[in-house]
């Protein structure tokens, strides 16, 4: 009985030990996605926080803590104005994205129904992604541009004799752009939601007395507010930061915060496209946090 | 009937295409009554029901809803409330919300329908329910709730579309008894669509059996049961044994010219039939004291089922095995039902039906 009562314990830290080995080798599968996280995320945010905050002198970035950075981002009203512009684009075009790619999605999954069609459509909104980035943007400068299908087009019925220009350079092109850019990533994730949508509930609600807009409106919107959140994240957080598209067919007057932001690189200007980079980088902080926050009321309402 | 059909179906039919879901049916639907629509799956009993709630548009025909006639009504504009299959409850609203959805769309006050949501939830056993949401309720309950949200509307006919489908065995027999015990509390007509013959047995007052998308027969359970109309009926509802006889002088006769007790009143001497007999009405005697002219066989098979014992008969009177169901267990005891056993049966001429021969083609 003694020799029983001194090796029981033995026996059990022996286990516990081999079980905190076993714990160690667990997460050992994170180290790999550990050193890539820290060596390229991790590591250059710091450097960018701590640039954010400190000075450049003649094209050389000085050690010296100071608020000045982000002081003189909101000095210049061209950055705040340039700011807050980006933000109206980001949300005007997210919201114009989402209007077009929700009616979608609602009649690929309602009326055209699993099968052969709807595997074809929505490999139809993929599709542009077989394509580069770079090459559906310039090959918008094609359709817009001076020498661009609509002018020519135009030109062609005699409505005008020489190109109109007001199609480029501007935040209307910029709109256009993004939606087209991001119009494949809200389907995609709206058709994730609806496709789950048990519409027995819409036939439930309109046996109920609804009408087909009351049924949409109080039965279908609110079970997918997941959805449609992750789709405006989904969209509306890279477009926030796009740098491309208002480049290239923005002109000047379509200017974004990541233009301004590159801007301050190639002039050398380290610590305030740090400070700058970082502002954006706060505003989307908050945003996600507003957004995490419906979603978890969601997810509290369906437990 | 003299007060107004609570539905009438005059010529209704439905086709997809060059298919049909509905052949031309006239159908009507008494006030207060538990209506079953049954049959196989793809009969059109589902078709028929969604025409009558709205959501399938009839290709012919004029369905009326009391002194209402509303076949291009959409579903929200007519007087009838669907308890779905899949209940189709409003996950992310409370039960008292679900069931107080229907007035809400009807813009009753808040104060009544107060009252009418606690009173449903009352008639189906769920008032203490009424804040929680459907996810946190069992199969049974949710199918309570669907109930519930129905009725609450008072709608002039109450359409169930296999409401217990989804539920297991114990639970279907105790709702059935719920359903029908809430059909008489409420006075309501029930359209009720099941695939189940004893579901629809135990609740309905008139039965209508579907087949190919048109009704074989209506009647009540014991008339649809003992008085089958056609094989179809006779071999869904229930189980029948079923000879191939011809009616001769009086009688039915098997092929090799055998008398069996059967009424042929209506029927034309020399017509080819169908002779079907329920296996509980099928009396077993032994080879010794078998009566004159019993058919004679040996028994393939024994089984023991609790409440009665089913005893296959191989015999020269058909190619299948008969069957016969029998009650008592001092026979069973006394070892007389053994297989390799010989035995005789017989029935009395009243319990047999004579039915028309199907043709191949309809059969399936």
């Amino acid at each position: 009985m003694e020799g029983m009562a001194t090796t029981a314990p033995a026996a059990a830290r022996g286990r516990s030990r081999l079980r905190g080995g076993a714990r160690l080798a667990q997460y050992a599968g994170f180290l790999p996605a550990l050193v890539l996280f820290g060596a390229f995320f991790a590591l250059p945010l710091g450097l960018i926080v701590a640039y954010s905050f400190w000075e450049t002198i003649d094209y050389n970035v000085v050690h010296h803590w100071t608020l000045d950075n982000y002081r003189y981002f909101f000095s210049v009203s061209t950055y705040i104005h340039t700011m807050w512009a980006t933000v109206w684009v980001s949300t005007l075009a997210t919201a114009l994205t989402i209007g077009l790619a929700f009616p979608f999605t609602y009649w690929l999954v309602r009326y055209v129904r699993r099968g052969a069609l709807q595997r074809l459509l929505l490999v139809l909104v993929i599709l542009p992604f077989w394509t580069s980035y770079l090459l559906r943007v310039y090959s918008w400068l094609n359709i817009l541009g001076d020498g661009g299908a609509i002018n020519r087009f135009l030109q062609w019925t005699h409505l005008t004799d020489h190109p109109l220009s007001f199609f480029l350079y501007d935040r209307p092109a910029v709109i256009l752009v993004l939606v087209y850019l991001y119009f494949p990533f809200a389907v995609l994730t709206l058709y994730a939601s609806l496709e789950r949508f048990d519409w027995d509930q819409f036939k439930a609600a309109m046996d109920l007395g609804a009408t087909p807009r009351t049924a949409i409106t109080r039965i279908l919107l609110p079970q997918i507010r997941p959805g449609i959140t992750t789709a405006v994240i989904f969209v509306f957080i890279p477009i926030l930061g796009e740098y491309l598209a208002p480049q290239l067919v923005g002109g000047q007057r379509g200017v974004m915060i990541g233009n301004l932001i590159v801007n301050f690189f190639t002039g050398a200007q380290y610590t305030r496209g740090a400070a700058a980079a970082l502002l954006i980088a706060a505003l989307i902080v908050v945003l996600l946090v507003v957004f995490r926050r419906s979603l978890e009321v969601e997810d509290a309402y369906r437990a | 009937m003299t007060s107004p059909a609570a539905i009438r179906l005059v010529d209704v039919s439905k086709h997809y295409g060059t298919q049909v879901a509905v052949r031309p049916t006239n159908l009507e639907i008494g006030e207060g009554e538990f209506f079953c629509l049954l049959g196989p799956s793809g009969c059109g009993k589902t078709t028929t029901l969604n025409l009558i709630g709205g959501f399938v548009n009839p290709s012919a025909g004029e369905i009326w809803i009391r002194d209402e006639r509303v076949e291009t009504l959409p579903p929200h504009r007519r007087r009838v409330n669907t308890v779905f299959q899949s209940y189709a409850l409003f996950p992310h609203m409370t039960v008292a919300d679900n069931v107080g959805f229907g007035l809400k769309m009807a813009r009753v006050p808040a104060s009544e329908s107060r009252g009418r949501i606690e009173e449903a939830l009352q008639l189906v056993g769920l008032q203490e329910f009424g804040g929680r949401v459907p996810g946190q309720l069992s199969g049974g309950q949710q199918q309570r709730v669907a109930v519930a949200r129905a009725l609450v509307n008072r709608p002039a006919v109450l359409l169930l579309d296999e409401p217990l489908g989804a539920l297991d065995l114990k639970l279907r027999h105790r709702l059935q008894i719920e359903l029908a015990q809430i059909h008489r509390d409420v006075g309501t007509t029930f359209v009720y669509v099941t695939h189940d013959q004893e579901e629809a047995m135990s609740m309905a007052t008139r039965i209508a059996v579907m087949s190919e998308g048109a009704i074989q027969q209506i009647g009540t359970p014991s008339e649809i049961y003992y008085r089958p109309q056609s094989r179809f009926v006779a071999d869904f509802i229930g189980e029948s044994n079923f000879l191939d006889v011809s009616t001769e002088s009086g009688t039915a006769r098997l092929e090799d010219g055998r008398g069996v007790p059967c009424s042929v009143n209506g029927w034309q001497g020399g017509t080819r039939a169908t002779l079907m007999v329920r296996p509980e009405v099928v009396r077993l005697f032994t080879a010794t004291d078998a009566p004159d002219g019993a058919i004679r066989g040996r028994i393939v098979q024994t089984s023991f089922l609790g409440s009665e014992t089913r005893v296959a008969i191989d015999c020269d009177a058909s190619d299948a095995p008969l069957t016969a169901a029998q009650f008592g267990r001092e026979r069973i005891a006394a070892g007389e039902l053994t297989p390799d056993k010989e035995v005789a049966l017989w029935w009395d001429a009243h319990d047999a039906v004579l039915l028309p021969i199907q043709s191949s083609e309809e059969e399936g």
